[in-house]
């Protein structure tokens, strides 16, 4: 066969004729690498023998280069440096989710792991067939066994099934690493194009590791039966069960049935809705052939939650986010169905942004670098002054002179001190809401609110005026300010107030934990918990007098007083930590909030700009012919953009003829008023010429009605006429 | 509260939404009333001059466009950065982006080698195109191994036998020490006509998710975030979206849709009938050669399938009649050829093309 002429390997095009080819080409190599990138290495020796190479060359190379080599020089060592920052901090943050994400699964799948376990001891109590029986091309029966599989369905209760991708592969690097053989299929098997044909080659493949070309079960049993694989549960996942067709999965379930003596595979299937989607994809006999059991996943708010408390919370100092952007994240996890992937993608994308929009983030990169290597936890101003005299000169710009850097290293000291008293006070008043229920993402959003904390500070303002002392809980304006601030956190306090004292000393430990390495607030812990103590001494005593009359009272009140200083410890918080560090300086160094750009790339929303572009074209190009006028339909106007804001003036169907004449009224004004000029001085030439100019002009006015028509088709806001109405076009959008 | 706020705004859009659909509901029974106008009354001109006028149609506001396009140079920088950070990058605006992103292919990406896929032709075979892609890594990993003396295993030397899955698993997994080195593919547009089917879709979405691999996309179409689901949105093409219009006109990815105003709008044209027979093979064009050497010598008659296949044994260009089939199926999907029956009942393949028309055809494809 000759070779095909659609594989191009050209040049950077330099001509015309070169650029039209290429694009007609299916596809062709634009160019392929410089070995300039030779010259680049990420190492840092080499980031250090280049940055020597610049500084000692620089006079020199002023006079050949000039500024702009240097420049560029900057720029693209300062990229660098951005993108090293956004790898290191972004890799600790996915490993921190994978941790959590794990942790949460390990109950659950334990549980299916001591399952499998109890299924395959099961399987071999049945009596194992003998390797010739094993390796005859026809399955054996078994009249104790009537053919039937265990099965497990994992109710995954997430609405998407991308999370659930991610799940099961955590499932299946588990099982395998507890010694079981373990294939993953999708519903993209068990689809009638594929067939069961198919489904077989998929699964032979998955346990042999290679492509086999014939769909022959026997060829598994045969490979089970080897040394190497023998005495290993086999474990099929497939992971949708619900969007498998029901038919192809109903025939693998029977013809694997009758194989389950030489092949006893183990089914664990995903379950989105509930255990029951079973029914409602098979029938009464292939269900038979199932021998069920039930597992239950965590939910994606859990999830979330989860990721919260260790990316956002405990991780804090290595990626922060501003209120807006964290409103617009629980809203976009909202949205988007409580899908935990695209969440993470999201504070992903935020994070790139931070690094490719905020100079000073760099230094956040290298310090984390450099507690990387030393294991260091705090900022040292002078490691911080290090990375600033080492940034490039078009980050340097961004902070002026010596004495601002000194102040810079001390305020960033001081930014994470209060960060991670932030952090413990959010974690606080978490475990307080787990009382009431209260999902952590919405407290995060609330605690970073600058307005509600200074809120917060004025009503607490007026008790500030009397002693500040635990023992000021009596004082009823205090207790007021602290409920009425309303939201989550007032919906926790007011909580505390009425739980149990034995569920409030559980807090107490709980709090304890928490603050354990933070001791501006486990100092005022220690109080709290003195007064614990005080309190079940008096109690203690109390109970020793022969007085029962009035112990009832009593401990009511003292239980009464115990809550009372737990809310008091919760004030102390929200008055003094619970502050957001978006107001502090140096916070942009590691926190985003440019949320109007992480909305316009993170969510792209072609049917409505597409639109907009076409009716505000004035606005984007500027042209001084157009944006006087507003929306008004002038000639000078883009074609398409008057097509379809005449498209507008129509319904669901536009009448062509109507479309076209009014365009043409449109685009003709201004050409009449030149006939109307011409026509002053007429003669027989120029009147020739009119005539073939119009003609001209009337084929020139068609051509542009055709391509933007196109155009518009292009872009999917109209569709042709039908056989059926071969005058009308149909819009397709309406409204924004 | 922010929350409520914007709740509060999702609920005006989807009642300005609804609000205009019965709008539009409302003029359509009105105007399907007034208006019974037909295309035919308008007073086209000749074809041949309407489409003479289509190429000279004279650009609007061509000094603004220039400026809009040196405007967004500004945001390459970011744009290299979430490229080198393992993002795919979609454009997305009305006007033609393909300019646009050549230019910072050309401009920015030069360390790396970029493959272009001219999505809006009606044809792409997607294998041919992933072997290019493992045929570039592959140059550059032997270029990489005399630089670092190791040996590549030739068992991985990607070629036209491997399956689909060996080759974008050659891509994911190839051992480069540079973390930061990758194939960029540009592909104008990703919605376009070659690649809107879902299998194409599922492909392209494995290719996007390669680790050697780095998109660049532009869609024209309103709906085209359709085709994805959130695994490939969110996970495999990881889409950084930047809104780009240019207002720059849709020449090339214009070039297969009819023109409105033109009368049977099923013929083919030379130019449109050359594209299509140039993003096929070798054997393809020369089977179509044959049917236009047969109808130019014999104008009347159409050629039967039974001839022209033998025609084709005796010149090797098929093997059986299965591979001709296919020749033939591909011609009637894009009008190439057309099949009428012959006085006695037989079968017989025409060109929808004046004589005129045929030859330049197949002078184009020689």
């Amino acid at each position: 066969m000759a070779p095909s002429r659609s594989v191009a390997d050209s040049t950077p095009p330099s001509t015309t004729s070169e650029v039209v080819e290429n694009d007609f080409q299916p596809f062709f190599v634009l160019h392929k690498a410089s070995s300039r990138r030779k010259d680049r290495k990420p190492t840092a020796q080499g980031k250090l023998w280049k940055r020597n190479e610049l500084s000692s060359s620089f006079p020199q190379g002023a006079k050949k280069l000039g500024g702009r080599m240097t420049e560029e020089c900057d720029h693209h060592l300062f990229q660098q440096l951005q993108i090293e920052a956004f790898d290191i901090v972004w890799a600790k943050i996915e490993s921190t989710i994978k941790d959590v994400l794990r942790d949460l699964n390990a109950i659950v799948f334990n549980d299916i792991q001591k399952w499998v376990l109890e299924c395959f001891n099961a399987t071999k109590l049945l009596g194992e067939p003998t390797i010739a029986e094993a390796t005859r091309s026809f399955p054996t029966l078994n009249n104790t066994t009537p053919g039937q599989m265990f099965t497990a369905f994992v109710s995954t209760r997430n609405i998407e099934f991308v999370d659930d991708i991610l799940t099961f592969e955590e499932l299946g690097h588990f099982l395998k690493s507890h010694g079981c053989h373990v294939a993953k299929l999708s519903s993209l098997e068990f689809s009638s194009k594929n067939g069961i044909a198919g489904c077989l080659k998929a699964l032979l493949q998955e346990f042999l590791g290679c492509a086999i070309d014939s769909a022959d079960i026997s060829i598994l049993a045969s490979w089970y039966r080897e040394q190497v694989n023998y005495n290993k549960p086999l474990l099929l996942i497939v992971n949708d069960l619900e969007r498998c067709c029901g038919s192809v999965l109903t025939d693998f379930i029977l013809m694997l049935s009758e194989w389950v003596v030489k092949v006893p595979i183990i089914f664990i299937f995903g379950v989105a809705t509930t255990v029951d989607a079973s029914r409602n994809i098979l029938p009464s006999h292939a269900l038979e052939r199932l021998c069920p059991s039930r597992f239950m996943l965590g939910t994606p708010v859990e999830r979330m939650d989860a990721i919260v408390e260790a990316v956002l919370l405990k991780h804090c100092t290595t990626f922060s986010i501003g209120y807006k952007v964290a409103v617009f994240l629980r809203n976009y996890f909202i949205n988007q169905d409580g899908t935990v992937t695209s969440f993470i993608r999201a504070l992903k994308v935020a994070c790139l942004l931070h690094f490719s929009m905020e100079p000073l983030s760099v230094i956040h990169g290298q310090t984390l670098a450099e507690d990387q290597k030393e294991g260091k936890s705090a900022l040292s101003p002078e490691t911080l002054l290090k990375y600033i005299d080492e940034l490039p000169l078009c980050a340097r710009n961004q902070t002026v002179d010596h004495p601002t850097q000194k102040s810079m290293s001390e305020g960033l000291s001081e930014l994470v001190t209060v960060q991670k008293l932030w952090s413990t006070a959010v974690l606080c008043l978490y475990e307080a809401g787990k009382y009431s229920r209260v999902r952590l993402l919405d407290l995060f959003c609330e605690a970073l609110s600058q307005d509600l904390y200074l809120s917060r500070v004025s009503d607490c303002h007026v008790g500030d005026e009397k002693d500040r002392d635990l023992s000021s809980t009596n004082d009823p304006r205090q207790q007021y300010s602290i409920m009425k601030s309303g939201g989550i956190i007032g919906k926790i306090v007011c909580k505390v107030r009425d739980i149990p004292t034995g569920m409030l000393y559980q807090l107490i430990e709980s709090w304890e934990k928490l603050t354990a390495d933070v001791s501006e607030i486990h100092e005022k812990l220690k109080i709290l918990q003195s007064s614990v103590r005080c309190e079940d001494g008096k109690s203690s005593r109390k109970s020793s007098k022969d007085n029962s009359k009035r112990y009832p009272v009593n401990i009511d009140k003292d239980a009464r007083m115990l809550n009372l200083q737990a809310i008091a410890f919760l004030d102390y918080l929200l008055r003094n930590f619970l502050k957001p560090v978006e107001g502090m300086p140096f916070h942009e160094i590691f926190c985003f909030k440019n949320v109007e750009k992480l909305q316009l790339v993170l969510i792209g929303d072609p049917r409505r700009r597409i639109q907009v572009d076409l009716l505000e074209f004035h606005k984007i190009l500027r042209c001084s012919c157009c944006s006087k006028s507003g929306n008004a339909l002038l000639p000078s106007r883009h074609d398409s953009s008057i097509m379809y804001s005449l498209a507008q003036e129509h319904g669901d169907l536009i009448n062509l003829h109507d479309w076209f004449q009014s365009f043409r009224t449109i685009v003709i004004q201004h050409k009449n008023k030149r006939k109307q000029n011409s026509k002053q001085s007429p003669s027989s030439k120029k009147r020739k010429d009119i005539n073939g100019s119009a003609d001209q002009n009337e084929a020139s006015i068609q051509a542009r009605f055709c391509r933007a028509v196109t155009e518009l088709q292009i872009t999917g806001l109209v569709r042709m006429p039908s056989k059926r109405r071969p005058d009308f076009a149909q819009r397709v959008a309406f409204g924004l | 509260m922010d929350a409520n706020g914007n709740w509060e705004e999702d609920d005006d859009e989807e009642f300005e939404f609804s609000r205009n659909y019965f709008l539009a509901k409302e003029l359509a029974s009105s105007s399907a009333k007034k208006s019974k106008h037909k295309l035919t009354d308008i007073d086209v001109v000749d074809e041949q001059e309407l489409r003479d006028a289509a190429s000279k149609i004279e650009p609007n506001h061509e000094y603004e466009i220039t400026l809009l396009l040196d405007s967004y140079k500004t945001m390459y920088p970011e744009w290299i950065f979430a490229l080198r950070c393992g993002f795919g990058l979609l454009m997305y605006g009305f006007g033609s982006k393909k300019v646009l992103i050549e230019d910072f292919a050309s401009t920015e990406l030069t360390e790396y080698s970029v493959v272009v896929i001219n999505g809006y032709l009606q044809t792409i075979n997607l294998k041919q195109v992933v072997i290019a892609l493992a045929e570039v890594l592959w140059d550059q990993m032997k270029a990489k191994q005399r630089v670092s003396h190791r040996d590549l295993p030739k068992s991985q030397q990607p070629s036209n036998s491997q399956s689909m899955d060996d080759l974008l698993t050659f891509l994911d997994q190839a051992e480069i020490e540079d973390g930061d080195f990758f194939v960029c593919v540009v592909i104008h547009n990703i919605d376009g006509p070659g690649l809107r089917d879902s299998e194409t879709q599922r492909y392209l979405a494995r290719l996007a998710a390669c680790a050697r691999i780095r998109v660049v996309a532009s869609i024209d179409h309103v709906n085209a975030p359709l085709f994805w689901d959130k695994n490939m949105a969110h996970t495999q093409f990881n889409w950084c979206w930047y809104h780009v219009p240019t207002f720059a006109p849709y020449k090339v990815e214009g070039m297969f849709y009819p023109m409105i105003l033109a009368h049977g709008s099923a013929s083919q044209t030379v130019k449109t009938a050359t594209i299509v027979l140039l993003s096929l093979t070798r054997n393809a064009q020369s089977v179509f050669k044959i049917l236009a050497e047969h109808q130019l010598s014999h104008p009347d008659e159409g050629m039967p399938i039974s001839d022209l296949y033998s025609v084709c044994r005796e010149r090797f260009l098929v093997s059986s009649q299965i591979t001709l089939n296919s020749h033939l199926t591909e011609f009637k999907d894009h009008e190439l050829v057309k099949i009428k029956k012959h006085s006695d009942g037989q079968d017989c393949l025409h060109i929808p093309l004046t004589a005129e028309a045929l030859q330049k055809v197949v002078l184009e494809i020689n």
